[in-house]
């Protein structure tokens, strides 16, 4: 068994903070495992930017970043985390900007902002549209400097406790194929999000099913505000691969087969850079009446024009999704538009944590995509979660320190590796009469159906039912590859049920919350209602493996909630 | 949907019982598919054995590198429908990155060159002069500065460079292509408070040894051309003092040899950089050069025009 003081789980911009700031104190255990090598991680995926009231570029303060925080969340965030997380910002820039990263600079050599839908001032910090990625890496080479332990490819299983206290992990070795515990006084969940339950339309990385969210669900730590699932409004048609924000703060055009630029009949004022809840909105009305394209295969679509920016510009600012558009759709920007449509990408809910990244259980933190503060409500703005995972990176890392000092040895329970032994058997003795790719392409359909852009009661019941039946299908899975070491497809498998498990609680949250807030768009109830669902959801399972769901205020300090028009 | 029927000839390792074998898959794409969308529809339908990493799908990872045809590259960004065109062919050939062993199927070992970049100090050092000490102020990087490294961050470590490089395959003490690469550009940071240093850790790293093949240039999927990188640190050890190794010499013999006749004196090549030992080291080339007519005198008349070339390396000189 292997013994830490802080075990981290994940190793994108979340933990890879949390490992800065806790790999600093001499004498406390570090430990990052991650199922992929840390660059890997999907904040690389990240492209536009990160938000921060520098006022570099415009007058700029931290209180109009936390109003269109705030604003932008349709009033759902907790306003204590979103002041924290704005105040914060701009100190962390530059700390990460004093570790070497690599922001786009302007003339007189300060950092660059770029404008981002939703924010009333150019306040995105960029690194051209690599910002994630430089990011992932200077975080990485600063771990290296503080010699902070790295165990890649490791797939964490079950967390362990006694209800009170954290004790550790229990964890696959994908390389050995061998099971272990891992004791640690304190674990850091930084698993990121869990979009990938929209398989076949989804923005993010093949791995982001929400492992550390569904551990944290079987082992009685509720969830929050999971009905909240982003649709990003610019995925390219086929793949559903990021087209990033930055397209349009950098003056793009969504444009109908009319020729129009329809935005204006959504969002007069912001046009494409109204929130992307509204903007995804806006394209699918846009499909569904008729005035999208239509190509060979099927897929239906609007244009993202960037022709008028001209190539230098496109060039200098955008050349990776140049090279995107080329390379996955065929399609040269500076010389025609890109055909996009909504894609499910970023994940509002997640672990329910307190300002400090604390859970219910003892030692136990979450922090980024994974966790939900909330700082982000009901829909988030672009360029705010790049910042969210190094703020509550930080707060997570400097509150386990702390805790660390005084917890006492952590009592490993050895019966979690064998609990843990035995389900992966059971994997591997399955009856195999149901197949994982199936279940999947299942799974994304039916949510895509009734928890995807739209929603309606009736839709939400039959696919709660589904979901339910995926669920006693998923006991008939087997895993084909007998061979333990690097089995990818034991680790798929094991993903899938993590995703299987959380597409419940979606449902389960987005039935309940009969209002429209944010992404959460109901045709039955099309209008906010603060007077009943002011609230955030909390969905927590029982030892029957029944969910149970149950309501909690949001915190208000300054913002009284408005209607939110852009 | 016109569809293609394709084969796909993929080498698998089974690390059970060690045998390499090739296993053919067919498969039918459609126009826009990519190698890693063939992979995972092999993996989803038909052997759920076959073994691969992937995860971002849009080239930022690094995750997904095989060698496609023989050639090193991410299976997520390459259109099977162009290779086919390319190669003129029905059949791909799918094979794990060369100069790391394979762990199973496709996926290979890269523990061996990313921790080798570990030792390299691969992380910015901040110099006080130039980097404010609190996080109230931001250090100031002009964009022409800026620019300097700007196109070595785009690396995502996906090690094509390092698994077709020639340096790797004949020198273990080589750092390797991206390593170096990333050495070079904390070197020209200017926030960077060793960059000197740095140099230095280049030439421990045998930087000398890349042969420039252009390979690194020529496979990296982020167009970073790493071998850029190792050419301009060597012109810094160069500065920094560390002049006397085969290596400088070679360049000083190579600038000499322009000076004195606007020629390569490829006699006189060996002895100025290596010495009596390089003599030896090429007696035999040379003797069979000689026989064959081959061999100039080590004595050479400068070409037409010389003072003009001595003015323009003269001018290039004082270009920093």
């Amino acid at each position: 068994m292997l013994r830490y003081d802080i075990l981290i789980v994940g190793a994108g911009g979340a933990g890879l903070y949390s490992a800065l700031v806790t790999s600093r104190e001499k004498g406390v255990k570090v430990a990052v495992l991650s199922k992929v090598f840390p660059t890997r991680s999907h904040t690389g995926a990240a492209q536009g930017g990160i938000n921060a009231a520098l006022g570099n570029v415009a007058p700029d303060n931290p209180d109009k970043h936390a109003y269109d925080t705030v604003k932008g969340s349709d009033f759902l965030a907790d306003q204590d985390a979103v002041e924290l997380m704005c105040n914060t910002a701009p100190s962390i820039i530059r700390e990460m900007e004093h570790m070497g990263l690599p922001f786009s600079r302007l003339d007189d050599g300060r950092i660059a902002q770029r404008p981002f839908g939703g924010a009333s001032f150019p306040r995105t910090c960029y690194a051209a549209d690599k910002t994630g990625h430089v990011m992932l890496q200077t975080l990485y080479e600063q771990c290296v400097r503080n010699g902070v332990v790295f165990l890649s490819e490791w797939f964490a299983l079950s967390l362990v406790h006694n209800g009170e206290r954290i004790s550790g992990v229990t964890a696959l070795n994908l390389r050995t194929g061998e099971l272990t515990g891992i004791s640690a006084k304190a674990v850091i969940l930084a698993t990121g999000g869990h979009a990938r339950i929209y398989w076949k339309r989804t923005s993010t990385a093949l791995g982001n099913t929400g492992d550390g969210s569904a551990m944290a669900l079987r082992a009685g730590v509720p969830l929050k505000d999971m009905e909240f699932v982003q649709f990003h409004p610019t995925g390219l048609r086929r793949t559903g691969i990021l087209v990033t924000e930055g397209a349009r703060g950098e003056g793009g055009y969504l444009i109908n087969n009319k020729g129009e630029r329809f935005m204006k009949n959504y969002a007069p004022e912001k046009m494409e850079l109204a929130p992307r809840d509204m903007v995804s909105r806006a394209i699918e009305t846009e499909i569904l009446e008729g005035r999208g394209f239509k190509d060979a295969e099927g897929n239906e679509f609007v244009h993202l024009d960037l022709r008028h920016l001209g190539r230098k510009r496109i060039l200098e600012r955008l050349p990776q999704i140049r090279e995107l558009a080329i390379d996955f759709e065929g399609v040269d920007p500076v010389l025609e538009p890109i055909p996009v449509r909504p894609t499910a990408h970023y994940s509002m809910g997640g672990i329910d944590v307190d300002i400090n990244c604390r859970t219910r259980i003892a030692g136990l933190y979450a922090a980024g995509e994974c966790a939900c503060v909330s700082v982000h409500g009901a829909n988030r703005l672009g360029g705010n979660s790049l910042l969210e995972i190094v703020v509550f990176g930080k707060v997570a890392g400097e509150d386990a320190l702390g805790y660390v000092t005084s917890a006492p040895e952590p009592s490993f329970d050895a019966s979690a590796v064998k609990e843990q032994r035995e389900r992966i058997k059971a994997l591997l003795d399955g009856d195999g009469t149901e197949k994982l790719a199936q279940l999947r392409s299942e799974l994304c359909d039916v949510m895509t159906y009734g928890a995807g852009i739209f929603r309606e009661e009736g839709k939400m019941r039959e696919t709660l039912d589904k979901v339910r039946e995926l669920k006693e299908r998923a006991k008939k899975l087997r895993v084909e590859d007998r061979d333990m070491r690097f089995n990818t497809n034991l680790q798929q498998t094991l993903e899938f049920l993590n995703l299987l498990t959380l597409a419940e609680t979606i449902v389960l949250g987005a039935i309940e919350r009969k209002e429209s807030r944010g992404a959460h768009y109901r045709t039955d109830y099309p209008k906010r209602d603060d007077e009943n669902f002011l609230k955030h959801s909390i969905v927590e399972m029982g030892d029957d493996g029944e969910l149970k769901l149950s309501w909690r205020p949001v915190k208000i300090t300054r913002f009284q909630p408005e209607e939110r028009k852009y | 949907m016109e569809k293609r029927r394709v084969t796909f000839r993929i080498r698998r390792f089974n690390p059970a019982d060690g045998r390499v074998r090739y296993q053919n898959y067919e498969v039918d794409v459609v126009k826009g598919m990519t190698v890693l969308e063939v992979l995972q529809y092999i993996k989803d339908n038909i052997d759920p054995t076959l073994t691969f990493r992937a995860f971002c799908r849009s080239a930022i990872c690094g995750s997904c590198a095989v060698k496609i045809n023989g050639y090193p590259k991410l299976a997520c960004k390459t259109q099977v429908v162009n290779e086919l065109d390319v190669y003129g062919t029905d059949t791909l050939t799918l094979e794990p990155l060369d100069n790391m062993d394979v762990i199973k199927d496709l996926v290979v070992d890269w523990d061996p060159p990313l921790l080798r970049m570990n030792d390299m100090k691969p992380y910015l050092v901040p110099d006080p002069e130039v980097v404010p000490k609190t996080a109230e102020e931001e250090s100031r990087v002009s964009p022409e500065d800026h620019k300097k490294y700007d196109r070595f961050t785009d690396c995502i470590l996906c090690t094509t460079c390092f698994s077709t490089c020639t340096a790797v395959k004949l020198d273990k003490g080589y750092g390797g292509p991206f390593q170096l690469a990333r050495i070079y550009r904390f070197a020209v940071d200017p926030r960077d408070a060793v960059k000197e240093e740095r140099a230095k850790i280049g030439f421990a790293y045998d930087m000398w040894k890349c042969v420039r093949c252009q390979k690194c240039a020529d496979a990296c999927p982020k167009h970073v051309a790493p071998v850029d990188g190792v050419m301009k640190l060597r012109g810094m050890s160069i500065d920094v003092g560390l002049r006397n190794n085969p290596g400088a010499r070679h360049v000083f013999a190579f600038y000499k040899s322009l000076l004195e006749s606007g020629m390569l004196n490829e006699v006189l090549l060996p002895l100025r950089t290596k010495g009596l030992k390089g003599v030896l080291e090429n007696l035999s080339v040379g003797l069979r050069l000689l026989l064959k007519g081959k061999a100039h005198s080590p004595i050479m008349k400068p070409i037409a025009e010389h003072d003009t070339l001595r003015r323009v390396m003269k001018a290039a000189m004082e270009v920093k």
